[in-house]
């Protein structure tokens, strides 16, 4: 367990973006061509591996990985015993209820009964008690605009960037129910044992971020605290 | 008839058996904590597996009361598979053992059970053993189970601890001294206990939070060190009840260091543990290699008042499973299995049950074989002694009266050796 901290990223929208982050960070250069082919990659400074988002908090959490990168909306629906350091601000999207055009819905209107179509029931079922609706959800896999369309549902809670894909579908914002972007965590044991490791990262991440995004409120992690 | 149509053979996820030298490892360990708290003078306490569900509840946080097997009683009361055992021995200090000379100091070991959603994993049943030394309010009291836990680790063959040691009442008081509403207050602390770092700094935003305090929050994870760290943090600290509790830490950290034990434990102020069970100082033990804690404690003194008896009180628990994980991959040794199986030419039978009963005596694990060996027509039987896959020797008696006993222990010997 020589060397650098085990990290896990996450395949699919963010990896490209997390690669990008870890190399402007300085924490590794990784190219991400070369993780198409293989699955995990040491450096000097870290072993990076490529995983199914939903299984990056999986391996975070059993402490295979000491770090991984994941978005939030993943960690809404598969809550696991790890420290959430940094936001990462990348791959900001938002979890919205959304139904047809000319539902009762878009005009503030809700039906006693309502059913709902989603990919994040974890995340849908907090929103709506949070707003105190009663509200059937249907966990969906995939292609959720679809349902209302179909009559399988009344509306949906999905995640969208653009809007665009929720427009093609004749739906319509009604609310928004959550905002989720890229986000640091940690194994809650690595934080403690590797603190150095971990919190170098941490800091490296945040002030790589924070210089793209032109504002910083945290004070660095590693500010003095650590343990040598 | 396909694989997946075989005989219902199957076994609950979440659960394991244990064979060979896994079962024997995880029996060694238990046991050696177990020895290693009646050194210390921890009596030893069975409670049952099953208890009623209000009362395990009171042990457990929130989000994992929901994770208890539970089901009902004759009369319809509702009961619970334990979940931890703290609450267990709490009982019995308030009923069976009330008046008792205090302190009372009491050990347990036994399974623990979750019902966790399988596939994820996470074991749903677990070994843990612990102490609880109740009836003593001082930090003379809390560096005791810090040091016992530390030393049955030791006992049990578990190297390069690291012990973290925070107080329940560092972060709460620091909230309080930041004078937030009681919203943004609830928001930070629910953010912290949910080790959210993203959350408390939403939470903290646009709030009058001084930045002493802002900076001592958002910085939660990294606020560990030794000693020097109290000093550190008390210099941007005025409040008189956070400073408390860097002075409780520092008296701590002095009765470790009579306890020789420093040179393991780091001070985590950041420490974010259940701030309802635990009211004062509170511990975590690590090993490099294991994503999880190998044990975790801290003062609890509301829980003996649940049950009547109110009473000042700290204890640990160690996690057995983990603790065995952790031995698997820092050493990887097994303990070897130094049986021998004692084999005896037919006219040796009696000879052989008699070597055995002697070597059993000497300490020494002995399988008699059920047969005789016989030997192939006109061949003697070879006397001698065989390393088995596996450890363990495998020796035959060859004829000669008396030959066997001394023989055997010196090979033993060369196979412990």
């Amino acid at each position: 367990m020589n060397g650098g901290l085990r990290i896990a990223l996450p395949a699919g929208a963010l990896f490209e973006d997390a690669c990008r982050l870890l190399a402007a960070a300085g924490v590794a250069e990784i190219d991400p061509a070369r993780l198409d082919r293989q699955l995990s990659l040491v450096t000097p400074s870290a072993t990076v591996v490529k995983v199914r988002p939903t299984d990056v908090p999986v391996y975070v959490e059993m402490g295979a990985c000491d770090a991984g990168i994941v978005g939030k909306d993943v960690l809404w629906e598969s809550p696991r015993d790890c420290y959430e350091l940094v936001d990462l601000r990348f791959g900001a999207c938002r979890l919205v209820l959304a139904a047809p055009e000319g539902s009762p819905l878009t005009r503030g209107s809700f039906p006693r009964s309502l059913r709902a179509a989603t990919k994040y029931p974890v995340a849908a079922r907090r929103y709506f008690d949070s707003v105190g609706l009663a509200v059937e959800l249907i966990k969906l896999h995939g292609s959720v605009e679809l349902a209302p369309a179909m009559g399988l549902a009344d509306c949906v809670v999905d995640i969208t960037a653009t809007g665009r894909t929720l427009v093609a579908n004749h739906l319509v914002e009604v609310a928004e129910a959550g905002r989720s972007s890229a986000r640091l965590i940690s194994n809650q044991a690595s934080l403690k044992t590797r603190s150095g490791a971990v919190n170098q990262l941490a800091a490296a991440l945040r002030r790589s971020v924070m210089g793209e995004a032109g504002g910083a409120s945290i004070p660095s992690a590693a500010g003095g605290w650590s343990a040598p | 008839m396909s694989a997946l149509q075989s005989p219902a053979r199957g076994r609950a996820g979440g659960f394991a058996d244990w064979i060979g030298a896994a079962a024997q490892r995880r029996r060694a360990v238990t046991e050696a904590f177990v020895d290693s708290f009646a050194s210390w003078g921890y009596e030893y306490l069975a409670t049952p597996l099953v208890e009623p569900l209000e009362t395990v509840a009171a042990g457990v946080g929130g989000g994992l009361q929901a994770q208890l097997f539970r089901f009902m009683d004759a009369d319809g009361s509702l009961l619970a598979l334990v979940g931890e055992r703290t609450v267990s021995v709490a009982r019995v200090v308030a009923t069976q053992l009330q008046g008792s000379p205090s302190p009372l100091r009491l050990c347990y070991a036994g399974p623990v059970l979750f019902n966790r959603a399988p596939l994820g994993g996470r074991r749903r049943e677990t070994m843990q053993a612990g102490c609880e030394l109740i009836g003593h309010p001082g930090l003379a009291a809390d560096a005791e189970c810090i040091a016992v836990a530390a030393a049955a680790l030791e006992r049990a063959g578990i190297a390069g601890v690291q012990i973290d040691v925070g107080h329940a009442d560092f972060i709460p008081s620091l909230l309080d001294s930041a004078r937030l509403d009681a919203g943004a207050r609830e928001r930070v602390a629910a953010a912290l206990r949910e080790r959210d770092l993203v959350a408390v700094e939403e939470a903290l935003r646009g709030t009058e939070v001084g930045d002493a305090e802002r900076e001592l929050l958002l910085a939660f994870p990294t606020l560990r060190g030794g000693r020097e760290i109290l000093d550190s943090a008390g210099s941007r600290i005025t409040d008189p009840r956070p400073r408390r509790v860097l002075a409780d830490l520092a008296e701590l950290w002095t009765v470790l260091d009579r306890h020789g034990i420093t040179a393991s434990v780091h001070l985590d102020l950041g420490a974010v543990r259940d701030w309802d069970y635990y009211t004062g100082p509170t511990f975590e033990l690590f090993s490099a290699d294991l994503g999880w804690p190998l044990g975790t404690g801290g003062r609890y003194d509301r829980l003996l008042a649940a049950f009547g008896a109110g009473a000042p009180a700290t204890g640990f628990v160690l996690h057995v499973d983990r603790c065995c994980d952790a031995l698997m991959r820092g050493a990887g040794e097994d303990p070897g299995a130094s049986l021998v199986r004692l084999g005896y030419a037919p006219e040796q039978a009696r000879e052989a049950v008699s070597v055995a009963s002697r070597l059993r005596d000497a300490g020494v694990a002995v399988a008699l074989d059920l047969e005789p060996s016989v030997p192939p027509p006109g061949e003697p039987l070879v006397e001698g002694c065989a390393h088995l896959d596996g450890g363990g020797v495998r020796w035959c008696l060859g004829g000669r009266e008396g030959s066997g006993l001394d023989a055997l222990l010196a090979a033993r010997a060369g196979v412990d050796g």
